[in-house]
């Protein structure tokens, strides 16, 4: 067993001892008696007290130091920790649109999996299937969303620090056809934050269709309004565009907008210098439609400059769904899987959102034991009013 | 410390009621005579101040006129001429009256109630003494709300009255003894003050003073517990039973001062109360047989009281 916030147990430790001392050392009020010539005794605060050797009343003290103790460690946040492996997984499932063979991708996790293993499920986003995923592999749904590597070993490492408190080491394991779409310029940055080897597991991916028409039918219309976009409710300039990796800078007049329902399913293949699409492919039956609201000034030598031939060719590439099919870059693939170790258990932080399930119940028992500790010193003031000398009182008066 | 505990029940188990038929027993011997010449009356045991014409001759006197004719001596007339008359001591009777102090604080300690015990059977063997003499003996108990009054008699028994009276009292209250005291000088020469003296000492001994100037004979016999001269020295809040307002802790310091303060309390007590002309004694609970104390007080002036 560990503490989230082990500060806080400390605490009550201390104060527990002071609380135990405090019985031991509190001054107390003496017993009472009666003596006829008490009017002798010089005329002292009556609350003066005697020093108690040991505890009066050691049920109160354990009462007291139960709930001090109790509550500093509902507070402290106990988790008990489950025993720990040599070796765990975290497995990255692609269920994109990249995979063909979904059976045999299926059979790959299941083989691959352990108890205590964390699987991770991701197409355009990552979803880490929590508990024992064993039964989940069966029903995970393939879908038609392009998928995402980055993503997904972000994903992993938030699985990973899970898994810290099972095993010693944590090993990567990703099991997809690894397409080009599935990469983008951030994996390599993020895969470097997962410091250990992985392992890869290549399935099949969607075949390309070589024989049919690769083209993009591109519609560039010069003033008229192009597919899929709307009049923009307010003409503006820009500075530049992009598409792939050739950028244009030159100022452009914006007319024209794509909204988001209208390009749904389509790909962005140039955006505006801020991020806005510029021109949208739709995949049509003969291969794609490329939708491009870039105006062409015919004044300057725009059309003439590198940088805008190398834009044109930008968009008269292939379809961009037929490139991503493509198989991703050896290259690129080799170093998902790293080198060196597997990554070890300190490599990951420890995860700040760990519930603890120990705590609602010892800050009820300190509860609890507050109630009885009232109920025991009430009774407690009850017996010292009836042991007082009430048949001297009594004759007195 | 069981007998610091105040606890009703072990109270009425362990407070035994004395034996006064031994007591009795025990000073059936003592003579109690008064410290000077009595006032003349009744025929008694005690000298009075009047010349009469008992058998005790004293000395002659000249005859006077009026004097009575069968007084003269006629064998000193017919050997000398002149006429004197013959003089004796006359003996007189002394009322005693023992006053008993019933307040709260003679109830201590308890559950023994130890005080009361011992100035009960000072109260009854005095008595018994003084009747043994002869004397009328009465009984005055201050208690609360009343005063008990027991006149002086010689009647045989007048001691069981006593008896009956003092077994009859349970000390409580905080009554002053002063009225009692005036109650008893009214019908006795001697009177006997059985306290604590820790009621209305100012004003007792005002009043005790004005009776001895009277010419009564005054006794104060002051009653101490031991647990009073000597407390215990575990820490205690202790509370005063007359005046339950004061309640104070007795710690290990405190208890030097009071210490001090009583020493100092008592001594001003022994020392005002001895110069008013009073015979005064201390009684401390367990320090000797009541019979011994009764010989202490009954003892003439300047003789030490003998087992």
């Amino acid at each position: 067993m560990t503490f989230l916030a082990p500060g806080f147990f400390y605490a009550s430790l201390a104060v527990a001892a002071a609380v135990a001392a405090l019985h031991f050392i509190v001054t107390r009020q003496p017993r009472a008696g009666i003596l006829p010539t008490a009017r002798f005794v010089p005329d002292l605060p009556a609350n003066a007290t005697a020093r108690a050797t040991r505890p009066s009343d050691l049920l109160l003290m354990l009462l007291r130091v139960l709930i001090v103790l109790a509550a500093g460690a509902g507070l402290a946040k106990p988790v008990v920790k489950p025993s720990r492996g040599a070796e765990a997984r975290v497995i990255l499932m692609d269920v994109s649109r990249s995979v063909s063979d979904t059976n045999a991708l299926r059979d790959s996790v299941r083989a691959l999996y352990r108890n205590h293993d964390a699987l991770v499920v991701f197409d355009s986003s990552a979803r880490v299937i929590p508990g024992s995923a064993a039964d989940s592999i069966r029903s995970v749904r393939f879908g038609q969303a392009r998928g995402n590597l980055s993503a997904a070993l972000i994903a992993a490492i938030r699985a990973g620090s899970g898994l810290r408190d099972r095993a010693d080491s944590i090993e990567l394991v990703v099991v997809s056809p690894f397409a080009a779409e599935e990469l983008d310029a951030a994996t390599d940055s993020i895969r470097g934050l997962w410091k250990g080897r992985g392992r890869l597991v290549s399935v099949r991916g969607t075949s390309v269709d070589t024989s049919s028409s690769s083209g993009a039918l591109v519609q560039w219309p010069k003033m008229e309004r192009p597919s899929f976009a709307v009049a923009r409710a307010k003409k503006d300039t820009i500075g530049g565009v992009l598409a792939g990796n050739a950028l244009v800078i030159s100022t452009f007049e914006r007319q024209w907008s794509f909204p988001r329902d209208s390009i749904r399913g389509a790909e962005v293949v140039a955006r505006w210098i801020d991020g806005e699409p510029a021109a949208v492919e739709m995949p049509s039956a003969s291969g794609c439609v490329r939708s491009i609201a870039v105006p062409v000034s015919a004044i300057g030598d725009l059309v003439i400059r590198r940088d805008f031939v190398r834009f044109v060719a930008a968009l008269n590439d292939d379809c961009a769904s037929r490139n991503a099919m493509r198989a991703a870059d050896p290259g690129v693939v080799s170093r998902l899987a790293g080198t060196g170790r597997l990554a070890s258990r300190e490599s990951f932080r420890p995860r700040g959102d760990i519930r603890s399930d120990l705590a609602p119940w010892l800050l009820g028992l300190a509860i609890a034991a507050a109630i009885a500790e009232l109920f025991v010193r009430q009774r407690r003031a009850a017996r010292a009013i009836m042991s007082r000398p009430a048949v001297a009182e009594k004759r007195a008066a | 410390m069981a007998r610091w505990r105040d606890n009703r029940e072990s109270q009425a188990a362990r407070f035994e009621e004395p034996d006064y038929a031994a007591l009795l027993d025990s000073v059936r011997g003592i003579r109690w005579p008064a410290r000077s010449a009595v006032r003349g009356g009744i025929p008694g045991a005690h000298t009075s101040r009047m010349r009469g014409s008992s058998a005790e001759f004293t000395e002659y006197r000249p005859y006077r006129q009026g004097d009575d004719l069968r007084r003269i001596d006629w064998k000193l007339f017919a050997r000398s001429n002149r006429a004197y008359i013959r003089l004796s001591n006359d003996r007189a009777i002394l009322p005693t009256t023992i006053v008993l102090d019933a307040s709260a604080s003679m109830a201590f300690p308890l559950p023994s109630l130890a005080k009361w015990a011992l100035s009960a059977q000072a109260a009854i063997a005095l008595a018994a003494v003084a009747r043994n003499s002869a004397d009328p003996v009465g009984l005055v108990i201050a208690r609360a709300k009343e005063i008990v009054h027991i006149p002086p008699r010689t009647r045989q028994s007048v001691i069981n009255e006593m008896v009956r009276a003092v077994s009859e009292t349970d000390p409580s209250g905080d009554h002053p003894m002063t009225p009692a005291l005036d109650a008893a000088a009214r019908t006795s020469g001697r009177i006997v003050l059985i306290t604590d003296f820790l009621g209305d000492g100012e004003d007792l001994l005002a009043s005790a003073s004005r009776a001895v100037v009277a010419g009564k004979e005054i006794h104060a016999l002051h009653v101490v517990a031991p647990e009073e001269v000597d407390p215990p020295r575990e820490t205690l809040l202790v509370s005063d039973p007359e005046r339950p307002e004061i309640r104070r802790p007795l710690t290990g310091d405190a208890r030097d001062s009071y210490l001090a303060a009583f020493a100092a309390w008592r001594d001003r007590i022994a020392h005002e109360w001895s110069e008013a002309g009073i015979s005064y004694s201390v009684a401390i609970v367990g320090d000797e047989a009541p019979d011994h104390l009764v010989r202490r007080v009954a003892a003439p002036r300047g003789v030490a009281a003998t087992s």
